[in-house]
């Protein structure tokens, strides 16, 4: 008898152990409540060195050669750290970690600074900023940032659509409407980027770009599904798609064209557009976090990225053309045979910039994007 | 039920020490499971009435608008798509891994566990690799879509971005959890049923449907249970094999807490989840203890 085992009863058990779990649960209700805590985001800052850099951005989306010259140039390390998406980034900036420079989209700059985030940039301590400021006016006081007060362009791109030339001919008709092409039945993408994909239908149905009315968002969904039946699927890995062959027609970053191009056997097979009604353009942008614990090597960073020779190397090796002055010529080299992949000031001036609106409208555009997925 | 003396009277001798021990002992575990998934669950509920900020930072609320968004149509195309591929792959693993099974356990002699073990072996790579060596596989210009143009199929017949590849990726992913309770099942059958089968003069497909269906049945099920639940929430062979008109639910789960950042959208899609595969299993449960009771009498 003596051995009989003490069971506690499986209500013991399920209470103790739920009580257990709603308490941590409880205690870690601090979620999201708090993002960085006291920090100012417009602290005086000297351009000057106050310790390694911590640097934040994708994964190879600067030429290695540039920042080794910038490690050499101040005898500071660099700290490397990637993300890869602008969600993630804020993530790991929600979490308390501490980074020295940033290159969020334009939107997320927008999102960033109205949150605080951002250290407010004095341009006259980056003074190769005058490059960007004086000859691309767009960026002295662009859409995203009211002056440029946080933020710095980094990189230019926009929204167009490539295609092959050995199975849909040589010319299409410069039209969204393109996608909508029988030759390419099942072998057609669009990127899986929710503004992207809403951009394009606004654009083709002439509503405003970043529209959240439902009516407008009902008839795009209406308006996507007639293109099902020629979809393969949305992938934003739009350079894979098309140089695996998958793709015969995509939505695509004039950036990644400009990638596809280069790394072709043939790339006279592909062909790029920018459709008639109109192609988004989008920015990236450096930027150095609020909380930023070496601003200093950080505008000397920035500062020297826009040294004009360093923008030639960043562009030569990521494809993307960069605003600034001196450096266009290079930009039209390594894009000389596909100039369509050039995001021109007339691009910029046709102002189709993503735009984030509110919550409530976001979301009606989720649930659109999240239809038009599920069809 | 007859070695189990009520446990009043076994208590009743031994308060105290054997009381606080056994409790001690009980801490490590309870504790984990408090840390790691009761409090991550309950996370996940309350967050499901939750709200985001501009940044799509998640907060605790109180709103049902996460829940009642769900109940608008597309998310339960997504949830219809899960319940039928998972079926359908649950289904394919068992028509499968039954003559597997049966082949190991009942002809498999000395050679059973090494053949067991080279099931296995493909497992040890991880999931997400093996979806990606699928979809080299089933690719336009894939060798397996290559040889059936040889072959003849016309060359608009595509393989990947399917409903089927998606299927298909899902079975091949879980078929081991169905193989190994099948096997297991087969092979603590007793061989002697199946010649007393034959000795009553059954024919072998009424002895195998009489007498080794019924005994295996039990894995079966088993089988059927770790293939489907997984299957359901399972997020990587669509990804990766299907195509626009095949997401899953568990695409949009992970759409939500990702690119779309909303994590309560993503919670209250979560728990809506599990509350069905909670009735599911509850039915498996109640199938199984009937089962149990029927073989009793």
């Amino acid at each position: 008898m003596n051995s009989t085992p003490y069971t506690p009863t499986r209500r013991q058990v399920l209470t103790a152990g739920a009580g257990l779990g709603a308490a941590m649960a409880l205690a870690g209700c601090g979620l999201g409540s708090d993002t960085g805590g006291a920090v100012k985001a417009d602290r005086a800052v000297k351009a000057e060195v106050d310790g390694d850099l911590v640097y934040f951005n994708w994964a190879d989306y600067l030429d290695p050669s540039v920042l080794k010259g910038f490690k050499k140039k101040y005898g500071v390390k660099i700290i490397t750290s990637n993300y890869d998406s602008m969600e993630s980034m804020q993530a790991k900036m929600s979490a308390g970690n501490r980074y020295d420079v940033i290159f969020p989209s334009a939107q997320w700059v927008e999102k960033l600074a109205a949150a605080g985030q951002l250290l407010r940039i004095d341009h006259s301590l980056v003074p190769n900023s005058t490059l960007i400021f004086d000859h691309y006016r767009t960026f002295a006081d662009p859409w995203y940032d009211a002056n440029s007060a946080h933020s710095i362009p980094f990189s230019m791109y926009k929204t167009g659509l490539a295609w092959r030339k050995d199975k849909l001919g040589d010319q299409l008709t410069g039209s969204w409407n393109d996608l909508w092409n029988r030759k390419a039945k099942k072998q057609t993408y669009l990127l899986d980027d929710r503004d992207e994909v809403l951009g394009m239908l606004a654009l083709l149905l002439d509503f405003p770009l970043n529209t959240a009315k439902p009516a407008h968002l009902e008839a795009m969904v209406q308006k996507a599904s007639t293109l099902r039946p020629y979809l393969r699927g949305f992938s934003s890995t739009d350079y894979r798609n098309l140089l695996s062959g998958n793709a015969w027609i995509q939505q695509t970053w004039s950036g990644d064209m400009a990638a596809v191009l280069n790394n072709a056997d043939d790339p006279s097979i592909y062909g790029f557009e920018s459709p008639k009604e109109g192609t988004p353009v989008n920015s990236d942008c450096y930027a150095i976090p609020a909380n930023a614990a070496h601003p200093g090597t950080a505008l000397l960073f920035i500062n020297y990225l826009l040294e004009p020779e360093n923008v030639i190397k960043n562009m030569q090796y990521i494809g993307y053309p960069m605003p600034v002055h001196g450096t266009e010529k290079a930009y039209e080299k390594i894009v000389a045979d596909f100039p369509e992949c050039k995001v021109t000031l007339s691009d910029l001036s046709d102002e189709l910039y993503f735009d984030d609106g509110s919550v409530a409208q976001t979301r009606r555009r989720s649930d659109a994007w999240t239809s038009i997925k599920v069809g | 039920m007859a070695d189990r003396a009520g446990p009043s009277d076994g208590r009743r001798h031994r308060r105290g020490r054997g009381l606080w021990l056994y409790t001690a002992m009980l801490l490590p575990g309870t504790a984990w499971m408090s840390i790691f998934f009761i409090s991550a669950l309950v996370v996940m509920v309350l967050l499901s009435f939750g709200t985001t900020d501009e940044l799509g930072n998640p907060h605790f609320g109180t709103t049902l608008a996460n829940i009642s968004r769900i109940l608008d149509g597309v998310y339960f195309t997504a949830i219809l798509h899960s319940l039928v591929y998972a079926v359908c792959s649950s289904v394919i693993c068992l028509v499968v891994s039954y003559p597997v099974a049966y082949v190991i356990a009942r002809h498999g002699g000395r050679y059973k566990h090494a053949l067991l073990g080279l099931l296995v072996a493909p497992f040890f790579a991880n999931y997400l690799i093996r979806m990606y060596g699928w979809q080299t596989l089933l690719s336009d210009e894939g060798p397996l879509l290559n040889a059936l143009h040889h072959m003849g199929v016309p060359s608009t017949f595509h393989l990947i971005n399917t409903q089927g590849a998606v299927i298909a990726g899902l079975a091949y992913g879980y078929i081991i959890f169905m193989v190994l309770p099948l096997y297991a099942a087969m092979e603590r059958m007793d061989p002697a049923i199946i010649e007393a089968g034959r000795d009553l003069y059954g024919s072998a497909l009424r002895t195998f449907l009489t007498v080794t269906v019924p005994a295996s049945s039990g894995g079966a099920y088993a089988g059927l249970a770790l293939v489907f639940l997984p299957s359901v929430g399972d997020f990587v062979s669509n990804d990766l094999l299907g195509g626009p008109g095949t997401v899953m639910v568990g695409n949009l789960i992970q759409d939500k807490f990702f690119d779309g950042q909303d994590w309560p959208l993503g919670s209250a899609l979560s728990l809506v989840l599990m509350v069905l595969l909670l009735l599911f299993l509850s039915a498996y449960v109640r199938h199984n203890a009937r089962q149990a009771k029927e073989v009793q009498l």
